[in-house]
This record gives C-alpha cells, sequence and structure tokens, in this order.
C-alpha cells in the first residue's frame, strides 16, 4: 500500500466508451494528499468524464479508480461526505434561491457553517436571495463554489469552476483554492485557464483524446521543452547546424562583424549550445523558457504537427 | 409588428418539424387510430335504422351523458355520423387541443427556459418568429390531423361533408388552445406554470361546454370545445362557426405578439420576486427538496382536480331526473343489472378523477428524467446522497399527492353529489369508491418510475400507459372492445363503486405489480450511467 495511502485519487489505465465513441482510452491519474493538481487537456479529451467516473455517476468500463481509498462506484455516498463538486455546467432549480441551494447542499453533506458562507457570500458579493433562474452564468457558477467551498471536504473536485468568472472573482476564486490549500485540503482542478493552473497547481496532468499525455510539476514540464535562444556572437558557429536538440536554426549578419544567431534547444543540450557560443564569444544572450500556452499547446496539438515556434520570433 | 419581426420564420417552423418529426408522427398516427377505429365500430354497432334509433332514444337528452359527450347534434334522425360526434368528437377535440398545447409551450416557453432560446434569437430572425413558426407548425400538424381522420372517414363511407367538417373542427380547437397557451407563455416565467394555466383553460372550456349543454342556454358558445361542436358535423355542418376559432386565434395571437414587446427573452410578464437568503428546514433532505419542487404544480392539479370533481357530482343528480322521463333509459340500466343510472354516472365520474390524478402521477415521477437530463441531478448526487434515495424521494411526493389528489377528489365529488341529492351518504361513499383507485394510478406511476429510473431515454412511453387507460375508459363501449384489451388498463380491475361492490384483492395485486415495477427500476438505475446534460 505504502505509496497509495497518500494518493488521494489514482486512476490506472480507465477505459470508457459510449457507444462507438471512445472517451477514455487508459488514462492515468494520480493526486496526492494536499496538492492541488492541474487536470487539462483540449475540449473533448475526456476531463469531465474521468470527473464523473470519480464522483459515481458513471461507470467506467476497465482499468482502475480509486477515490480516498474507496471505490468510486460502490462507496460513492460515503465517499462523496468527504469531498464537494463544482460542475463544469451549473444547473440549479430555478425556482429556489442561491441561499437555499448553497444551505441544502451543505445540509446534504452535513456539515454547515454559517460564518464561512457568510464569509464567501461576501467575498463573492453573491445576493443569496435571488432566484436561481434569475442569476447570470457567473452568478451560477459562484452559488456552486460557495457551496462547495463552504463545506469542510477533504478534497474539492472543480470542472472549470471559474468558466464564466470575472477577473476580480477570479482572483478571489484563486485566493479561496490557495487557503483550501493551506488547511491540507486536496483540490482537483480542471481548467482551460493557463494562469490560473500556473498560479495554483503543485502538478499537472495533461490528456488527449482519453490518454494522460504528460504529467509532472510545471517545473518539469518546463524541462521537457525547448529553450529559445537568441544570441550575437563574435563568429560564425557552424558546429550549432550538426548538434542534436537544436531546431530553427537561423544565422544573420547585423554587420560590425559580429553574427546574430536565434535556435531553439531541447533541456537537456542547453548547457552545450551555450558553451559553443561562449567559444566563440558571446556580445548579447537572451535566452528564454517557454512559456505556459507553448508548452500546453504542444501536447494539445495532435502529435503529427510540428512543434510550436518559440517565443523569441513572435 | 413589421416584416422584420417575421424574418427566418420558415426556417425556424423547418427547425420545430425536425425536432419534433417522431412525436408529431406518434399523435397524428394514435389519433388516426383512435378516430377510425371508433368510426368503423360505431358502423358494426349500430347497423340498422332500428339500432340507430334506440341509440338516440338512450342518449337524447340524458343529462349525464351530455356532460361527457356534448349537445348530442343529429340525434333527432340519427346517422352512423351523428352517432359517432357524439361518442367521440369531445375527446379527439381534447387530444387534438393537448397536441397544440404541448406542442406550443415546448417550442416557446421551455425553449426560453434552456437557454437556447438565446443563441436562436442572436442569428437574424424576428423578433415574432418563433411564435409564428410554432404556431404555423401547429397548424401544419393539425392540418394533417384532420386530413387523415377526414379521409379515413370518407373512406368508410361516410358523408364527405360531415368529414371535412369534423376535420376542420378539430383544426379550429386546436389552434385556439395553441394561441390560449402562446399567451400563457408570454405572461408565466416557466414551461411548466404557462402549460398549466392553459390546462386550467381547457378545463375550464369542458365545464362550461357541459354547463351550457345540459341548460341548453348557450353557455357553450364561450367555450372553445363548445364551437368545435357547434360546427355539427354529419347534422346539418354550420360552417360559419368555423370563424370563431379563426377569429379568436388571430385576436390571442395579437395579444401575445402585443405582450411579447412587453417582456425580455427568458421572462415572464409576472414579475420575479426574491427569494429567501437561506433555506428552511423543508430543504434538509432529499425528499424536501422534492417536496418543494412539486408543491406548486400539486396545488395547481387540486385546484383543477376539485373543481372538475365538484362539477360531476353537482351534475349527477340530473341523471337521476332523466329516469322519470326515459323509459328506455330505465329498462336500459335495469336490463344492465348495475343498478341505478346515477350510480353509473357516479362510477363514470370516479374514473375520470382518477384518471386525470393518474396522468398527474405519471407526469410528477417523470421529473426525475428533467431533472437529470437538466443537470440538476449530479450536484445531489455528488453529495453523500444515494441515487435510490434521489429517485425515491420524487417517487414518494408523487404517490401522496396522488392519494390526496384522489382524496380531495372524491371529497368534492361527494359533496357535490350531497349538496344537489339531498344525499349526505354521498360524500363518504364516493370518496371512499375515489380513494380506491389509489393503486391503479400509483401503478401507471410505478410504471413511468421504471423508466425513468432505469431506461429515461424511453420514458415519455410511459403516456401510453395513461393514453391507453384513458380510450379504455373513456371508449371502450363505442369500441366495443374485448375484455382482454380492457383488462389492460389498472383502472378497469379497480371495482366501479358505487355501482360494484367493494373488493380488496384486486387493489393487492396492482399495489404489487406497482412494487415489482419500482423495485426493477430502481436495479436499473443503480447500474447505468448517469445522463450528461
Ligand atoms: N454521456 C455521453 N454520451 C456520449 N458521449 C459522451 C458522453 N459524455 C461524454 N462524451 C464524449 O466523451 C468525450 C469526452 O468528453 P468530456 O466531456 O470528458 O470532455 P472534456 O475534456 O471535459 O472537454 P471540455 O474541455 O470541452 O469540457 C467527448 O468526445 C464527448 O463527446
Ligand atoms: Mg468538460
Amino acid at each position: 500500500m505504502g505509496a497509495t495511502v497518500a494518493a488521494v485519487i489514482s486512476v490506472q489505465r480507465l477505459e470508457k466508451s459510449f457507444g462507438t465513441t471512445r472517451a477514455l482510452d487508459g488514462l492515468d491519474l494520480e493526486v496526492e494528499r494536499g496538492e492541488v493538481h492541474g487536470f487539462l487537456g483540449p475540449n473533448g479529451a475526456g476531463k469531465s468524464v474521468t470527473i464523473r467516473i470519480l464522483l459515481g455517476l458513471l461507470r467506467h468500463d476497465a482499468g482502475t479508480a480509486r477515490l480516498l481509498d474507496g471505490d468510486p462506484w460502490q462507496d460513492a455516498v460515503e465517499l462523496h461526505r468527504r469531498l464537494a463538486y463544482v460542475p463544469g455546467d451549473v444547473n440549479l432549480w430555478p425556482n429556489l434561491s442561491g441561499g437555499e441551494v448553497i444551505d441544502l447542499l451543505a445540509r446534504l453533506r452535513g456539515h454547515t457553517d454559517l460564518r464561512r458562507r457568510a464569509e464567501l457570500l461576501d467575498r463573492f458579493a453573491l445576493d443569496p436571495r435571488k432566484k436561481c433562474r434569475t442569476y447570470s452564468k457567473g452568478n451560477r457558477q459562484k452559488v456552486a463554489l460557495v457551496a462547495a467551498l463552504t463545506s469542510d471536504a477533504e478534497l474539492l473536485v472543480l470542472d472549470e469552476p471559474t468558466a464564466g468568472l470575472d477577473p476580480l472573482m477570479e482572483a478571489e476564486f484563486q485566493q479561496c483554492i490557495l487557503e483550501a490549500k493551506a488547511e491540507g485540503r486536496t483540490v482537483l482542478l480542471s481548467s482551460h485557464i493557463l494562469a490560473e493552473v500556473e498560479q495554483l497547481c503543485d502538478r499537472v496532468t495533461i490528456i488527449r483524446q482519453g490518454r494522460t499525455v504528460q504529467r509532472g510539476t510545471l517545473a518539469e514540464l518546463r524541462h521537457l521543452t525547448r529553450t529559445s535562444v537568441e544570441a550575437v556572437v563574435e563568429g560564425p558557429v557552424p558546429q550549432l547546424a550538426h548538434m542534436e536538440g537544436v531546431h530553427h536554426l537561423q544565422f544573420d549578419d547585423p554587420g560590425a562583424g559580429g553574427v546574430h544567431v536565434t535556435f531553439d534547444v531541447d533541456a537537456g543540450n542547453l548547457g552545450e549550445a551555450i558553451h559553443l557560443l561562449a567559444d566563440t564569444g558571446i556580445r548579447t544572450l537572451v535566452s528564454q523558457p517557454p512559456t505556459l500556452e507553448e508548452l500546453f499547446l504542444r501536447h494539445y496539438d495532435d502529435e503529427s504537427s510540428p512543434p510550436v515556434e518559440p517565443a523569441g520570433e513572435r | 409588428m413589421t416584416r422584420a419581426d417575421f424574418t427566418n420564420t420558415f426556417v425556424m417552423m423547418r427547425l420545430v418539424l425536425r425536432r419534433d418529426r417522431t412525436r408529431f408522427a406518434v399523435w397524428v398516427l394514435a389519433i388516426a387510430v383512435l378516430v377510425l377505429t371508433s368510426a368503423s365500430s360505431v358502423k358494426g354497432l349500430y347497423d340498422t335504422p332500428e339500432s340507430l334509433a334506440a341509440y338516440a332514444r338512450l342518449v337524447k337528452d340524458n343529462a349525464a351523458l351530455i356532460v361527457q359527450a356534448g349537445p348530442g347534434f343529429g340525434l333527432d334522425d340519427p346517422t352512423v355520423g351523428a352517432v359517432l360526434m357524439n361518442e367521440l368528437s369531445i375527446w379527439a377535440i381534447i387530444v387534438v387541443a393537448l397536441l397544440s398545447m404541448f406542442t406550443v409551450t415546448r417550442h416557446t416557453r421551455a425553449e426560453e427556459e434552456s437557454e437556447r432560446a438565446d443563441v436562436v434569437r442572436s442569428t437574424p430572425l424576428g423578433r415574432d418568429a418563433n411564435a409564428a413558426a410554432t404556431m404555423l407548425a401547429v397548424l401544419l400538424v393539425d392540418v394533417v390531423v384532420a386530413a387523415v381522420v377526414a379521409g379515413g372517414l370518407v373512406g368508410l363511407g361516410l358523408s364527405v361533408a360531415g368529414s371535412v367538417a369534423f376535420g376542420a373542427s378539430l383544426v379550429g380547437a386546436g389552434v385556439v388552445f395553441a394561441s390560449i397557451t402562446l399567451v400563457s407563455a408570454q405572461i408565466f416565467p416557466t414551461a411548466r406554470a404557462a402549460s398549466g394555466s392553459a390546462f386550467l383553460v381547457l378545463g375550464i372550456s369542458f365545464v362550461i361546454r357541459a354547463i351550457g349543454d345540459v341548460a341548453g342556454n348557450g353557455l357553450s358558445w364561450l367555450s372553445p370545445i363548445g364551437w368545435a361542436q357547434a360546427v355539427r358535423p354529419f347534422a346539418d355542418e354550420r360552417w360559419w362557426v368555423l370563424l370563431l376559432p379563426i377569429a379568436a386565434s388571430f385576436v390571442l395571437v395579437a395579444l401575445s405578439a402585443g405582450l411579447a414587446d412587453r417582456r425580455d427573452l427568458g421572462a415572464g410578464l409576472l414579475p420575479q420576486r426574491v427569494g429567501p437568503a437561506s433555506a428552511g428546514a423543508l430543504l434538509s433532505t432529499p425528499f424536501g427538496l422534492a417536496v418543494r419542487l412539486h408543491r406548486a404544480s400539486v396545488l395547481g392539479w387540486a385546484t383543477g382536480v376539485t373543481l372538475l370533481s365538484f362539477f360531476y357530482g353537482v351534475v349527477a343528480e340530473q341523471a337521476q331526473r332523466m329516469l322519470d322521463d326515459n323509459p328506455d333509459l330505465a329498462d336500459f340500466f335495469a336490463q344492465l343489472g348495475t343498478g341505478s343510472i346515477t350510480d353509473a354516472f357516479l362510477a363514470t365520474a370516479v374514473t375520470m378523477t382518477a384518471l386525470l390524478v393518474g396522468g398527474y402521477a405519471v407526469a410528477a415521477v417523470l421529473r426525475l428524467r428533467t431533472e437529470e437530463s437538466g443537470g440538476r441531478a449530479d450536484p445531489l448526487l455528488a453529495t453523500p446522497t444515494s441515487r435510490a434515495r434521489w429517485a425515491l424521494s420524487h417517487l414518494a411526493v408523487a404517490m401522496v399527492a396522488q392519494v390526496a389528489l384522489l382524496a380531495a377528489g372524491g371529497l368534492a365529488l361527494g359533496l357535490g353529489a350531497a349538496v344537489a341529492m339531498g344525499d349526505a351518504g354521498r360524500v363518504l361513499q364516493l370518496t371512499g369508491a375515489t380513494l380506491a383507485m389509489a393503486p391503479a394510478a400509483a401503478l401507471l406511476a410505478a410504471i413511468a418510475f421504471l423508466f425513468a429510473a432505469a431506461w429515461p431515454r424511453a420514458a415519455l412511453a410511459s403516456w401510453v400507459g395513461v393514453g391507453a387507460a384513458a380510450v379504455i375508459a373513456l371508449l371502450g363501449g363505442v369500441l366495443d372492445l374485448p375484455d382482454a384489451v380492457k383488462a389492460l388498463s389498472p383502472f378497469h380491475h379497480v371495482p366501479a363503486m358505487p355501482v360494484q361492490p367493494f373488493e380488496v384483492a384486486p387493489l393487492l395485486v396492482l399495489a404489487a405489480m406497482g412494487a415489482l415495477a419500482v423495485a426493477a427500476g430502481l436495479g436499473g438505475l443503480r447500474r447505468r450511467d448517469m445522463a450528461r446534460t
């Protein structure tokens, strides 16, 4: 068991089909206790399906899924005492007020904290007296968020929770998640908002077409990608053209005797490339790590498509 | 209103027809089968002038039957067509009205609720295009129904003029009730309230024409159902009467367009009040939530059922009066051995109440399906609420409410009868008789539960049970259905009190079947995927 005790969510080779649609095709996901875990992937990748399997709303075809050391299908009711969920598309009872929905969900979970409820309503600037029918999309989202955040759940399962929020509310949300993390809670966060992922997530799992294509900390992911380098050196550096891990190499002559060189280099070969430049004599050097967008776009794109252009050339 | 307000009306109409083509096909087929089998059955039953005359003697001027049938035009010199109209026309009118009303709410208010309307409105679509498209689609479907029915009747050898007049009267009624629904869809903010209020108008129209037809005082001219019958198909047709539904529809559609201009998309004319900032004690359990969700519709149904049943009770006394001036009738009932005609009429009234309540119970149980497809089951099931508990909460509310509705309806029927006949004993008798229908109505609800829980995509098939029970109860006689077919209706197995004595065994069997259906539904629910929104 050792390793699995720490895992709050542990999913291996998960498969799920809807008729002929293969929604999950051997997906792996591991979320450790106390972390905020980003769950990313292009539209239709299978994030919501995975989450609904973890909530016992869908049955999986093959593979294993464990949640809080229980079986998400068999032990759904018991497990749900310990988690709170915010769906991607928040649909509420049109003739109940927001406050009523928040209270109802809290009571069903068996934990009501009026002080915290009031505080969150205030922070999210939500009027609890409005009927759900009359809330805007963002405000409906806030109702679900307040309901989840007032709970004392040890696991928060959030499926694109900020899709409709304005930037102010987005900041408030991020604050709340950091607080939840400080309290030792675990968060599974599916999101398309990369800035939010970068701010909040310790580790991320990227999936595409129902399969996990990458996981690790953001630093590790960065390490897997290329850095773009732009330098002016004293003379030509022909060895670069033959070096492994160097892409998009370009030389041109800015005049005044120097040579302007730009290229992308895999993280593992960066040191060697800089050495070559240094041996020739560096006048100026700018190196840029990949932006988060580029990092994700690379994984979101089809494998066949060419790697993303480095930031330096934009 | 300008031309621009109707931009893309025909595109929208095609969308309505595309979305509902299966529904429409089922309705058209069902109505055609209903009318044509009734017609051929009437033709077979009344194939001699003597038998026609005997029918006419039996039903003419019989107040209790007029309530259920209409004024009985053409029964002085009865033809097969006139008999068919007397037996069937009112039910055909009501069914076409229901088809038209459902279609209108589905494509107007329900659409706005779903927020799809916003997307559609954002295209170059005229302000009134959706309403116009819906009305045109309703008109088209009603005309198809009428054409199939009229064509079939002519094929069976009935007069062309009568068949066409009947078809036209159905279209008229369908379009008027569609227009009424269109107006209520502007006033009320939810599809449920919009169709509920339109149904109430339908019920009131039924009662108004019943009073008018019995009293012969012209009151029926206030009821669109009365108009449809006043066309007098197969009885010296009065074509000009068709101008009434046409004129009324124009007025109502114009009214609705005016109201639509005064409100925002998605909102009603009635203002939205704010709700409480925190939940009351009721909203603490799934059952409490279900009570809250069903409360308004139960109150609406209670109003309708109580009023209609009370009316039936009051009219029952008229049936007794008939007997005194119609010896044929007295003979007829003596031969049937069913006791008094009053009792026979009251037994029919009990069945009517039970059918309505059965319809309520099915609609209430099918809320499970709309809760699920509307994405409101997910957030509940993500709390420590089991699927069974969620599903049973709605079933429990539906069951308790249907028993309460039966009690209210039976009490109203009994009170009406007691007041009219000066016989206080009727109250208890009829309340009991109506309550005895509970296991039968419950079985219909349990079948709906089986579908909604185990196989929600087919849940609308639950209405087949209600429709079949209604046909068997209301048209079993004219269709000359064999007992084996009648046995398919759960209501058929409940002793028809006060005519027949009470028996407990059939009720227990019905209840046991219901319990089985519920258990099977729960079994299916435990195994399946919850639907995605
Ligand atoms: N109930 C269902 N029936 C049929 N197909 C489904 C069902 N639920 C999901 N799918 C399919 O499974 C695939 C994965 O969908 P999912 O909703 O998990 O995507 P997602 O990663 O959440 O995308 P998004 O970022 O757009 O929310 C899609 O192809 C979707 O069409
Ligand atoms: Mg999703």
